[in-house]
């Protein structure tokens, strides 16, 4: 057991800023809200990294600009709004939800549902109380005699 | 009935993804990068790239159609596409330069040579064709993130309010230019 976890554990990794120290801030709010905002928005250059995790120029360009509007005192939607309105919702890894990106929402609950629809109504029509009257033994007496004849013929 | 549809149903999904995944093979995620579209050119206050007591703002570049074009001497592609839009400028397109510049960092490159950016501009300019009414200077790339530009290069079609209407990423060529910018051009220079 104690194995296993040792495993396990060697599957977490932390990922590492080791940058921001760099940077000083007056608060401490400021830093954390500057350290959320780096991790969240995106690169535009290089598409599936942050910017507090790119060397790409552009990414050091909004890191620089991300600074000085924590500086400032703006807020985080205020600093994500400024990005948006220059880069596009490209730049912010939590879209919005817009008539184009609503399947993203909608499909996976649809395909839940649709999914436990499809087991319930199997279900249901295999657990139907099945009639078997008089009638039906003698005719299936009749059909198994029928067959065997057949058979041997 | 009923049974068919289902029999044929793994076939459909199949289809389906199969479209899905073969759209995906030509699209361009560099597409929706375009949040100034519609919006007014940002004011800005910058130098010259050749002369040194020359600035540019956004005032000055209102009352015509122009293309703002990011580019670097640092950029294979920017070379690439000087001749093409040097055959533009001389069908009467009015093409202003944004220098962008990706080399300024005193961390990596020491202190900023201006002249040797200049010769290098000079030179490369003299070779592949000069498109460019004038350049102007984005040593920080202010204007840059203002514009939403991720790197070079990148070329914005402006009108005469200074209203953005087009933002292209990658090079200018003949292909790109009769898809994306020739109607509208044909719309605002009749």
């Amino acid at each position: 057991m104690r194995f296993f976890l040792l495993t396990l554990s060697l599957f977490i990794s932390f990922a590492a800023f080791a940058q921001q120290d760099r940077y000083q801030f007056d608060s401490n709010e400021q830093a954390v809200r500057f350290e959320e905002l780096t991790k969240e928005l995106r690169c535009p250059k290089c598409q599936n990294q942050n910017i507090a995790d790119s060397d790409a120029v552009v990414a050091k360009d909004l890191r620089e600009r991300v600074l000085a509007l924590v500086k400032d005192g703006k807020t985080k939607d205020e600093v994500i709004d400024y990005m948006i309105d220059r880069y596009g919702y490209f730049v912010h890894y939590d879209p919005p939800v817009t008539p184009a990106t609503l399947i993203l929402w909608v499909l996976p609950v649809l395909i839940v549902i649709i999914g436990f629809g499809f087991i319930v109504i199997r279900q249901r029509k295999a657990s139907v109380k099945q009639t078997w009257s008089d009638a039906d033994e003698v005719m299936l007496n009749k059909l198994i005699k029928q067959n065997k004849r057949q058979e041997q013929s | 009935m009923n049974r068919k549809l289902i029999a044929i149903a793994p076939l459909l999904i199949f289809i389906l993804i199969c479209v899905f995944l073969y759209q995906g093979l030509f699209a361009n995620p560099r597409e929706l990068q375009t949040g100034r579209i519609g919006q007014t050119m940002p004011a800005f206050n910058l130098p010259d790239l050749m002369q040194d007591d020359k600035r540019w703002t956004d005032e000055q570049l209102k009352g015509d159609v122009y293309l703002l074009n990011v580019w670097g001497t640092w950029c294979p592609t920017c070379l690439a596409e000087l001749g093409y839009l040097t055959e533009l400028r001389e069908q009467g397109v009015k093409i202003i330069g944004l220098y962008y510049v990706q080399s300024y960092d005193a961390d990596f490159d020491g202190p900023f040579d201006m002249q040797a950016l200049r010769d290098d501009v000079s030179n490369m300019l003299a070779r592949a064709g000069d498109p460019y009414q004038f350049n102007i200077l984005d040593l920080e790339r202010s204007l840059s993130l203002d514009l939403g530009v991720s790197g070079a290069p990148e070329t914005f079609l402006v009108d005469k309010n200074g209203t953005i209407l087009l933002h292209h990423t990658g090079d200018i060529n003949p292909r790109v230019w009769r898809a994306k910018f020739a109607s509208k051009m044909q719309e605002l220079q009749p």
